[in-house]
């Protein structure tokens, strides 16, 4: 099973997680990485569920046309939409809320 | 009457009420799934599908406000169910009418409440039956449980053969996409609160039954589109499923 690690807030969480899971759709059913995962939308709309993937982005797949217009020059700093991916390998990312937000003021 | 069931029991109960009756098995979704309808049937579809998801957010409506002030989890899922329907990112009807318009009808024709088969208009007034009259969490078990759950595994099947065999882009079947995230979301917190507060047996014969005639209703209509639209154009024979 892949194994998921959020940094969040200075904190690291981790555990275990279902090949092909939605990290927001676990987190929506209460269940890891929820309550430290942030989410808004859950259709790629928001930004709000965006992390930087620190480890295991190579084996993701390119980013798609929702990924690509909400979070524009981010994708090339490692930013990823977490309610457009479906895990299926180990990967760690990084959620910083202040920063979503501010980027969703500039947008 | 029969016993209360442990969670585990009850829940594959449920899942076994619906799926006896998954709309993934009507024509019409068959066909869909075969890329064998045009994008005329899929306009009718749409046309359709609009006065029953339509006003998902007033069924909730309903029973969030008969459901009693101590429910402070249920009710609170109900609210973010309605707000995510409605305003949480883009609202979830205007996706289904852009996909609707890549199908060659219009947004006019599809919130024209004329356009709807019987059918459809049953399924509607059977959801807001359900809604306003049945105890909450019964209400919960035939909207949330019943029909939303299912959501994700017909948009699994349906949303590739959009992509691939009737070549709609990215853009035009968001709705679906996005159903496949948030249904999957409401489905399970749905089930979560109906295993919690379906507490005496005859709630939880209540909950399955509704289940059951929800899956029902959806495969109703859908069965329903199939006759209305398809019938004419494409045979039960052509799909493998004369008699």
């Amino acid at each position: 099973m892949p194994k998921v690690t959020l940094h969040k807030r200075g904190e690291i969480v981790s555990d275990e997680v279902a090949e092909d899971s939605n990290l927001v759709v676990r987190a929506g059913i209460r269940r890891f990485p929820y309550p430290h995962l942030t989410y808004g939308c859950g259709m790629g709309k928001c930004g709000k569920c965006a992390c930087r993937v620190i480890r295991g982005a190579d084996q993701l797949p390119a980013p798609n046309w929702k990924e690509t217009k909400r979070l524009g020059d981010r994708i090339d700093a490692g930013f990823r939409l977490v309610c457009q991916l479906w895990i299926t390998h180990d990967i760690e990312l990084l959620q910083d809320d202040a920063l979503n937000a501010a980027a969703s003021r500039e947008s | 009457m029969p016993d209360m069931m442990d969670q585990a029991t009850f829940r594959s109960a449920l899942e076994i009420a619906i799926k006896g009756n998954s709309a993934n098995k009507s024509p019409f979704s068959i066909a869909w799934a075969e890329g064998k309808l045009s994008r005329t049937h899929l306009a009718r579809w749409a046309e359709n599908h609009y006065h029953y998801v339509g006003p998902f957010a007033e069924y909730l409506a309903y029973v969030y406000a008969r459901l009693p002030a101590h429910f402070t989890e249920a009710k609170d899922f109900m609210l973010s169910n309605m707000y995510e329907e409605e305003i949480g990112g883009d609202r979830h009807t205007d996706l289904l009418i852009r996909f609707a318009e890549a199908c060659g009808t219009t947004g006019a024709r599809v919130k024209d409440p004329d356009n709807m088969s019987p059918t459809t208009r049953g399924l509607q007034s059977w959801c807001y039956a359900v809604a306003m009259r049945e105890d909450p969490i019964v209400a919960i078990a035939g909207l949330v449980v019943g029909l939303e759950s299912q959501v994700p595994s017909i948009y699994r099947r349906q949303t590739p053969t959009l992509r691939e065999k009737y070549k709609f882009t990215d853009e035009e079947v968001e709705f679906f996409d996005l159903h496949i995230v948030s249904d999957e979301i409401h489905g399970e917190r749905g089930y979560q609160i109906v295993l919690a507060h379906a507490d005496t047996p005859a709630l939880q014969q209540r909950c399955l039954k509704i289940c059951e005639i929800g899956a029902q209703m959806r495969l109703l209509y859908t069965t329903a589109l199939y006759h209305d639209y398809v019938e004419n154009d494409l045979p039960l024979r052509d799909l493998d499923l004369a008699a």
